[in-house]
């Protein structure tokens, strides 16, 4: 792709980079943090006064109406903690690791389309923050460097139990980070293209061509459990186990830094179900975009939030409704289901697509290597118990 | 350069947040008053004797090597789904080809037992099963005079 075409990708920039240009990049940016942090905020909030409503308890309900300033305040509160390293520590990384973990989170947000193209004063620029045409691939690398941000603040606290979760952390991510990169080259394959601007107007046309649909159920499913063990959340927080962990990896922190990786645990949280709405449920588009005239500002915007807003308290939801899993049946769930089923929907779509009903032969194949594979697991547990290594 | 801009412009101005936080931290925070118990790992209450592990187990590596040919196999994929449209029949095939030949290692790493997870002791069969009779040490109480000790 020529430079012109990629200056040509979003039409703020069509005609080059001049300073009413970057004013409004800069409040882009600007908009985009300040949002993001606030939406974290009240995430925070909904998720506790979500839970202690399935729960059965009040919630937070001191600090603001109906507590919504609950958040706020135990920001504040941290802020005015006393901020230990730990003797054992080792200094730098100790420090560097809430970096890790935050700045990606924020980053990941960028390449997410929040509505349609509006004219600001004869500048017309999407909302979006940036729309670059490789968006989707770094949205994979960005939330791979987030795994060093858990890896490193473990590995650095010179103790037991971050070091355990740390390194199970890692583990874990990595692995569901091969069934998350499947599933997402199972939309590229319909949308053609990664930039994420594309990928929504693929399924521009109406809610039947929505991904979630188009792609057969399938891969949105594999994608959601993917996410949900990436981002660490409830029934896959191995990481944080309290029950045998103490905190996780994040034990030996106090004070800012520990608000660092909470911050960054939810941030990760509303950005990867911003992920899903764009990949899977056409982003900002309508359910029956031809009854909203495409020319409004604010009717994507607004759709936009609603169904991030459905996957948000899916999230809360799940972990008031699930039991944690046990380590083993994690990598075993990770391994042995979600990455060959998603290879092979991936395999069968793509062959769909080059094939048209002939490509079902694939399928087929598939059948007999899914035996394959199944005899071969069984092996390998028989082989496991004969050798006794444990 | 332009798509680049906004993403920098969001890093610079993320890594500006943290550290004026941790800046507003050490400004407000109170003055460190550290002591041997607040320095030392935490683990509950109990004194650490020992030095964390500073190795863990070759399990968690395999993993990582495991993830490497799957991660090999997503980066050729990602190509493949941008063109495969151009390429029709031929780049499908040597896909499936390239499917098959992972697809080959990923069962000889299976059945040799790579990802068998669960602890040894639940997968071997023949042991006796584990009941409170079994597992509860009865301290101070001597065995009756009737069983073995």
């Amino acid at each position: 792709m020529s430079p012109g075409a990629w200056l040509a990708a979003d039409p703020l920039f069509a005609h080059g980079v001049h300073w009413p240009e970057l004013l409004i990049v800069l409040v882009k940016v600007v908009v985009a943090f300040g949002v993001l942090l606030v939406s974290v905020m009240l995430m925070i909030w909904f998720e506790r006064k979500v839970i202690s409503d399935m729960q059965s308890r009040i919630g937070p309900n001191r600090a603001g109406p109906f507590g919504i300033l609950q958040t706020l305040a135990d920001g504040i509160k941290l802020v005015f903690k006393e901020d230990l390293v730990p003797e054992r520590a080792d200094r730098f990384v100790f420090k560097l690791a809430p970096y890790l973990a935050l700045v990606p989170a924020l980053l990941i947000f960028t390449v997410v389309p929040v509505g349609g193209v509006v004219t600001v004063a004869g500048h017309r620029f999407e909302l979006q923050v940036a729309d670059p045409p490789f968006g989707i691939l770094l949205v994979l690398a960005l939330s791979s460097i987030s795994v060093y941000g858990v890896m490193l603040a473990g590995w650095s606290s010179g103790s037991k139990y971050p070091l355990l979760g740390s390194v199970r952390a890692s583990a874990q991510m990595i692995s569901y980070e091969a069934a998350l990169g499947l599933n997402v080259v199972a939309v590229v394959l319909t949308a053609g293209s990664l930039s994420t601007r594309a990928i929504v107007a693929s399924q521009a046309s109406a809610f039947w061509d929505w991904n979630v649909i188009r792609l057969g159920f399938v891969p949105f499913f594999l994608y959601l459990a993917s996410i949900t063990a990436e981002l660490n959340r409830p029934p896959f927080d191995l990481v944080e186990a309290d029950s045998e962990l103490v905190g996780g990896f994040n034990t030996e922190y106090s004070s800012i830094r520990f608000a660092m990786f909470f911050l960054a645990e939810f941030m990760n949280v509303i950005t990867m179900s911003a992920v899903v709405v764009t990949l899977y449920f056409g982003g900002p588009d309508g359910p029956v975009p031809r009854f909203i005239p495409t020319s409004d500002i604010w009717m994507p915007v607004v759709w936009f939030v609603a169904k991030t807003l459905v996957f948000l308290f899916v999230y809360v939801w799940l972990r008031a409704a699930l039991p944690r899993l046990r380590y083993d049946q994690l990598m075993d769930l990770g391994w042995k289901v979600l990455i060959p089923v998603s290879l092979g929907w991936l395999l069968i779509v793509a062959a769909v697509l080059v094939w048209g009903w002939w490509g079902l032969l694939v399928a087929v194949a598939e059948l007999v290597l899914a035996l394959a594979l199944w005899r071969s697991f069984s092996v390998g547990a028989a082989r496991t118990r004969a050798k006794e290594v444990f | 350069m332009a798509q680049y801009l906004p993403i920098f412009a969001l890093l610079v101005l993320g890594v500006l947040f943290g550290a004026l936080s941790f800046l507003a931290s050490g400004l407000l925070a109170p003055r460190k008053k550290p002591t041997a118990a607040k320095l030392a790992p935490y683990e509950c209450g109990i004194v650490p004797d020992r030095e964390p592990p500073a190795r863990f187990p070759v399990r968690f590596y395999l993993v990582a090597m495991i993830f490497i040919i799957f991660d090999i196999e997503i980066v050729f994929l990602y190509p493949f789904a941008v063109v495969f449209r151009q390429l029709h029949t031929f780049a499908l095939v040597e896909v499936l080809v390239f499917a098959a030949v992972v697809l080959v290692s990923f069962l000889y790493l299976v059945s040799n037992g790579a990802l068998s997870w669960g602890p040894g002791k639940w997968l071997r069969v023949g042991l006796p099963a584990r009941t409170s009779e079994s597992t509860i040490a009865r301290v101070s109480v001597p065995p009756p005079p009737g069983r073995a000790a």
